[in-house]
């Protein structure tokens, strides 16, 4: 266990119950240090993604102490929830983009959010959709772009803010074997920029050979391979 | 979020429905018509009683048996009283005079009549400044206590009337107001509410990244609010037109010209402006209070 000035993220006994008795993650104890890169694996339904969104205060845990960036959820209000959502961007498993909009504008919404000025937001939106590869289809509608595309656009506004901890939800399980390794090869890069990393995948395939830590969740507790 | 992006963002969101936005606007409009119609009634209302309650003069009627040197003292008096913008002396005499007057070609009639049969008078101008009902009933009844007044008369009846028509016209259209205003911020609530629903997943989106309440609640209050202002001003251009429009038909006689009427003065066109708009405004983050859960 980490101390608490290196862990960037910290659970304690957490524990997520849903009604009538399903349980969801059971005495969860986990430190993630700053900088680093964790693959969270395990079968569906293990509680990946309750674990994940507990992190950005999506759900709250039924038991036990969260915390991000030297924030405690538990006693965070509800107008200090866009402060802890600024610090993480989230890699959604179905995306979450809006469809009938752009490229740019998808990605421009974390920016907008932050209040930055038009040609400082332009130039980072830009930038950031170079860097996932679709500056040739900035202006194209989301819904014109294929399953691939769709989830770099997705990681570009993940990553745009420049947030120091990224959790990715399943982020290539959409994705064939080259687009999974581009997508990897993504996060990679922004874990060596600085960011610290959950990647959240049922796919052994991904982190087989890795020199990251694994952690596997089974039956609603964490497990470290 | 700076206004500029607020205003940006609210526009869009009118152009993605139009049609809506265009619908609720009108029926903002035509609410607002119908206070517009009540208020400039009322206005009119209240300036002819003004003028003709300003015109209004107490008459006091003396005993006819009074000394001529008492006269100039209660001139003084009357006078020196508080309120009194003028007082005119009518002798018997001047009184059978007007009286004839009025007789004209058959002034005959009178023939045989004692020129000294009418009580001599004071005729009194209230000042206009202070002029009010109340004030006019209190001169009246204090001079009908002096010992040397036979009879004060004014338009009493008339002026009660009057006042008391132009009270509940005034409550009619304040009540109006209020719930003109509550309906048109209502259904601007209910229009938000429903881009509200369509835009959900974006909202959702937004929330996700990090947006304050502010910066999702924003564009919505924004739109409601021009919503407001643009259907009020589109009312107050459509109530002027028809009442151009009605002048014209019955402003030719000289009565009516001499009421000497008019629309909605400036400053209460631009409160109705604003006030729809901060009405429909605040009807708006009421339902987003509850339909945002914030």
């Amino acid at each position: 266990m980490l101390s608490d000035e290196q862990a960037v993220i910290e659970l304690r006994e957490v524990e997520k119950k849903y009604a009538p008795d399903i349980v969801a993650l059971e005495g969860v104890d986990l430190a993630i240090s700053k900088g680093e890169f964790v693959f969270l694996t395990g079968p569906s339904g293990a509680g990946k993604s309750t674990l994940l969104r507990m992190l950005y205060k999506a759900e709250e845990p039924t038991k036990g102490s969260i915390m991000v960036d030297g924030m405690d959820l538990s006693g965070l209000s509800k107008s200090q929830i866009p402060q802890l959502r600024r610090k993480v961007g989230v890699i959604f498993q179905d995306f979450k983009l809006l469809f009938n909009k752009s490229v740019f504008e998808n990605v421009a919404l974390s920016l907008e959010v932050l209040g930055l000025k038009k040609e400082q937001l332009a130039s980072r939106v830009r930038q950031v959709v170079e860097g996932v590869g679709l500056a040739d289809k900035l202006h194209r509608k989301v819904v014109q772009l294929s399953g691939g595309e769709q989830q770099r656009v997705a990681i570009a506004r993940a990553v745009v803010n420049r947030p120091p901890i990224i959790l990715a939800d399943e982020p290539t399980g959409n994705l064939d074997r080259k687009r999974t390794k581009e997508v990897v090869a993504l996060m990679e890069e922004l874990n060596a920029r600085g960011a610290t990393i959950i990647f959240a995948t049922h796919d052994d395939a991904l982190f087989g050979n890795t020199h990251r830590r694994v952690l596997k969740l089974k039956n609603g507790k964490i497990e470290e391979m | 979020m700076p206004l500029g992006i607020i205003l940006k963002r609210a526009i869009t969101d009118i152009k993605q429905n139009l049609v809506t936005h265009v619908m609720t606007t009108i029926v903002v409009a035509l609410t607002c018509l119908v206070f517009i119609f009540f208020s400039v009634f009322s206005i009119n209302l209240q300036r002819i009683a003004d003028r003709f309650g300003k015109e209004l003069a107490i008459v006091v009627y003396l005993k006819k048996e009074i000394p001529q040197d008492r006269i100039p003292s209660l001139y003084q008096k009357i006078l020196s009283m508080d309120g009194i913008e003028n007082v005119r002396f009518v002798s018997s005499e001047e009184a059978f005079k007007r009286l004839e007057g009025y007789f004209r070609d058959e002034r005959e009639v009178l023939e045989g009549v004692d020129p000294m049969f009418l009580p001599p008078s004071f005729e009194i101008q209230i000042n206009r400044a202070v002029y009010n009902p109340a004030r006019v009933r209190k001169i009246a009844s204090e001079l009908a206590k002096w010992t040397e007044v036979q009879k004060v008369q004014y338009g009493k009846e008339w002026v009660d009337r009057l006042e008391a028509f132009s009270k509940a016209v005034r409550a009619a259209v304040v009540a109006s107001a209020i719930l003109l205003l509550v309906m048109a911020a209502f259904v601007v609530s209910n229009t938000i509410k429903l881009t509200v629903y369509a835009r959900q997943d974006e909202i959702e989106i937004m929330r996700l990244v990090g947006a304050t309440n502010g910066f999702i609640q924003g564009p919505f209050l924004m739109a409601s609010f021009l919503q407001g202002i643009t259907g009020s001003a589109a009312a107050l251009i459509v109530g002027l037109f028809c009442y151009e429009y009605v002048l014209n038909i019955i402003g030719q006689t000289s009565l009516i010209r001499s009421l000497n009427l008019q629309f909605l003065p400036p400053a209460y066109m631009i409160a109705i402006v604003f006030v729809s708009g901060l009405f429909c405004m605040a009807g708006t983050a009421m339902a987003l209070r509850r339909f945002l859960r914030l």
